[in-house]
């Protein structure tokens, strides 16, 4: 693989925001920035990952990519308070500038106006997305002993996603239901599965160059077009177009392959 | 003593059902408690209560298996008559079959002084298993991250475990490991009687916590917990800067544990009975910890030390935890992984035992292993790199691992140096193109989740390599 050419400014590097990796790192969600380091490794193109933990502040101008993953509503609360008191503004304008971001399940709820679990005070989110998220236990006001009975609302089991003219796969484990305002645009369609809310067929959200979603799998290994297209919105924001050789994906495909034919 | 009128219905139809599965040569499933339990589901503590020595219970993520063995072996050796629910599972419906099979048509267990009985118990069944047989003794090994498809997070499962401990019987004892935060701190909250066991043996601590470690909190105020030992995942010693609650001083306590690759290791206890030592001969930290815990659970039986050394020392490794055996002039290494942190564990004894692993790695989907498979990602896979001679990624989900592998930058390394990496998800095939490759002498290791487990375990039973699990 050739490396891409030298911007003006130097090397190539890619600039990573990862929000509170030490609170909320379920269901294997950091395997999307292990993808986006190494195919941008493979094109010879530098990550450098900060970790953005409770109290670490953030440079706007210096963030190409926020990364948020998911986490249970205990650890959700943990960060509640922090991210929109102490870090709202800096996000907003570096979304405002371009910045490129890509939320999991408890990342896209609390970039979302409000979540109201299912137990406790309701949440104050970013209110990037126009959307709003309710635990299906406290929508449907059910008790202790049916949430234990296996889980009977959760929403969990492998999806599929009409996205761009393609699809993407991946894994929804969520008691939250997300319902999108007038001012969101959801990132898919729901094929197999539940996605935001079981209802009305929609997946994710997309504000700007903000992506949400409920796939974990993680989401970027298995679909490698997601994750060239958002490393390429990231890039272009700060170098302009990058020479952007083309990887082999063979393994990539059969992991796909086989995702698609999954029971739900 | 005896059960109910409905009782009885519900005995016989679990019996009955029992004995048809058995004449089509099927052991092994818990169908006989499940329908009994439909028809009456208070049938276990009904039958339980003919158990003249009271039961106890054995959970926790990892390690219950093992620690189950062994306390059924020590109780032996003391002369005692362990009822233990080895045929079916660990839910309440597998303690029902095992009763139903004990028991009389008239729902008697036989009327022994020395009966006992002793459940191994999934952890997210374990208030239904309490309410049933309101146990003697309790113990809890760890809580790990682990199908969180079916009981979404571990703290949730804690509260759970908190709640149904306000209706145990006041004398029933707590066996906790102060070494896990979340298992330490459920004895804040009961006023039953609770001993503690933990490891003080410095030379195992590390300061950073593991990439897979699940539960860094303060469970009684949520503030970061201050480690200073690490062991591994989240068990260590630990204290909360901000609200000052930590680990409990354990009453029985290793202070010198010596590992001995993968032969197993020597530990030596401080303990309220005196100083012991054991010869555990599995490997590995974690089958210390599981030791450790049923050598206090047997001392507070009242078992004698010598009969619980004893019982330590002959365990066999349980179902695919680390077997080793021949197979077609090579010898096989067969091990058994449930979540990141038990893989992390297995990884990490193979690679301080073995420069280069000849690998297959086989990952399945069914409802046993995970249905979710993103854990693999929390499983630190770059420590293979450099270590693989070739990979073979093999079960349903053999495209998953294959992506990880490649990820983790496990295929990379120069020209000659690269390993090659096969997909195979068929799991026969994997393992013959396996031993294929390994010449004659040298050795194979088999790294697979529940269910791919026992499918390979089947066919090596089939060929004459290994006993059934059920009869081992
Ligand atoms: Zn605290």
């Amino acid at each position: 693989m050739s490396a891409p050419h030298a911007s003006a400014a130097g090397v190539v590097t890619l600039t990573i925001g990862y929000l509170y990796p030490s609170v909320l790192s379920q269901y294997g969600d950091w395997g999307n920035v292990r993808c986006l380091q190494q195919r941008c490794h493979w094109r010879g193109i530098d990550v450098e990952i900060l970790p953005l933990e409770v109290g670490t502040a953030i440079e706007a101008s210096a963030v190409d990519f926020f990364f948020m993953g998911g986490g249970a509503d205990s650890q959700q609360r943990l960060i509640a308070r922090d991210l929109v008191m102490a870090k709202g503004d800096a996000i907003r304008e570096a979304i405002d500038a371009g910045s490129v971001a890509l939320l999991i399940c408890a990342g896209y709820q609390m970039w979302g106006r409000r979540y109201r679990p299912f137990r406790g005070d309701d949440l104050e989110g970013l209110g990037i997305f126009d959307a709003e998220t309710i635990h299906w236990a406290a929508e449907e006001k059910v008790t202790i002993r049916d949430i234990t009975s296996a889980g009977r609302g959760r929403m969990v089991g492998n999806v599929v996603v009409e996205w761009e003219g393609t699809t993407l796969v991946g894994f929804e484990n969520h008691g939250g239901r997300t319902y999108l305002g007038a001012g969101a645009r959801p990132l898919g369609r729901v094929v197999v599965g539940a996605g935001n809310n079981g209802k009305d067929h929609t997946e994710g959200a997309i504000v700007r160059h903000a992506y949400g979603t409920y796939l974990h799998g993680p989401l970027l290994p298995k679909n490698p077009a997601l994750a060239d297209h958002l490393i390429r919105l990231a890039l272009q924001r700060r170098y302009g177009e990058v020479p952007f050789p083309p990887l082999d994906d063979g393994l990539e495909g059969q992991a796909r392959e086989v995702a698609l034919h999954l029971h739900r | 003593m005896s059960p109910t009128a409905a009782g009885l219905v519900a005995l016989e139809a679990g019996k009955g059902t029992r004995w048809l599965l058995r004449r089509s040569g099927r052991g092994g499933t818990s169908l006989p408690g499940l329908i009994a339990e439909r028809i009456h589901p208070r049938l276990a503590g009904e039958l339980a209560q003919g158990i003249r020595n009271g039961s106890l219970l054995i959970t926790g993520t990892n390690g219950k298996t093992t620690s189950t063995r062994m306390i059924v072996a020590a109780l032996r050796g003391a002369g005692l008559i362990p009822l233990t629910n080895r045929e079916g599972s660990n839910m309440l419906r597998g303690i029902t079959t095992t009763l139903v099979a004990a028991a009389s048509w008239r729902g008697r267990l036989p009327a022994s002084d020395q009966l006992i009985g002793v459940f191994e118990v999934d952890e997210g069944h374990l208030p239904a298993v309490i309410d049933a047989l309101s146990p003697r003794m309790l113990l809890i090994t760890n809580l790990f991250r682990d199908q969180l498809d079916r009981y979404f997070e571990v703290d949730f499962v804690a509260s759970l475990w908190a709640t149904a401990f306000q209706r145990l019987p006041a004398a029933t004892t707590l066996i906790l490991n102060a070494d896990d935060p979340l298992v330490a701190y459920l004895g804040e909250s009961v006023s039953n009687p609770v001993l503690y066991y933990g490891l003080e043996d410095g030379r195992w601590g590390r300061s950073q916590l593991q990439h897979s470690a699940d539960s860094r909190r303060c469970p009684r105020c949520a503030s970061d917990l201050q480690y200073s030992r690490s062991f591994y995942a989240h068990l260590g010693h630990y204290a909360c800067a901000a609200c000052g609650w930590h680990r409990p001083t354990p009453r029985l306590s290793a202070w010198d544990v010596e590992i001995g690759g993968l032969e197993g290791s020597t530990i030596k206890l401080q303990t309220p009975w005196g100083p012991q030592t054991l010869e555990v001969p599995l490997p590995g930290l974690f089958n210390a910890y599981n030791a450790i815990a049923a050598a206090a659970t047997a001392y507070s039986l009242g078992v004698r030390p010598d009969a619980v050394k004893a019982a330590v020392g002959d365990v066999p490794g349980a179902f695919g935890r680390l077997e080793r055996f021949e197979l077609d002039g090579r010898r096989v290494l067969l091990a058994l992984v449930k979540n990141p942190s038990s893989f992390d564990q297995v990884t990490e004894i193979l690679l301080r035992n073995r420069s280069t692993l000849r690998l297959v790695l086989a990952l399945n989907d069914n409802g046993q292993d995970s249905r979710d498979v993103s854990w693999i990602w929390d499983v630190a896979i770059e420590q293979l790199c450099g270590r693989l001679a070739w990979v073979i990624a093999s079960g349903h989900r053999a495209a998953d691992l294959a992506l990880r592998l490649k990820y983790a930058g496990v295929l990379e390394g120069p020209p000659d140096g690269r390993p090659a990496l096969s997909t195979m998800p068929v799991l026969a095939d994997a393992v013959d193109e396996g031993l294929r490759r390994t010449p004659p002498g040298e050795e194979l290791t088999i790294i697979a989740t529940y269910t791919a487990m026992w499918a390979l375990r089947e066919r090596f039973v089939r060929r004459g390599h290994l006993a059934p699990f059920w009869q081992a």
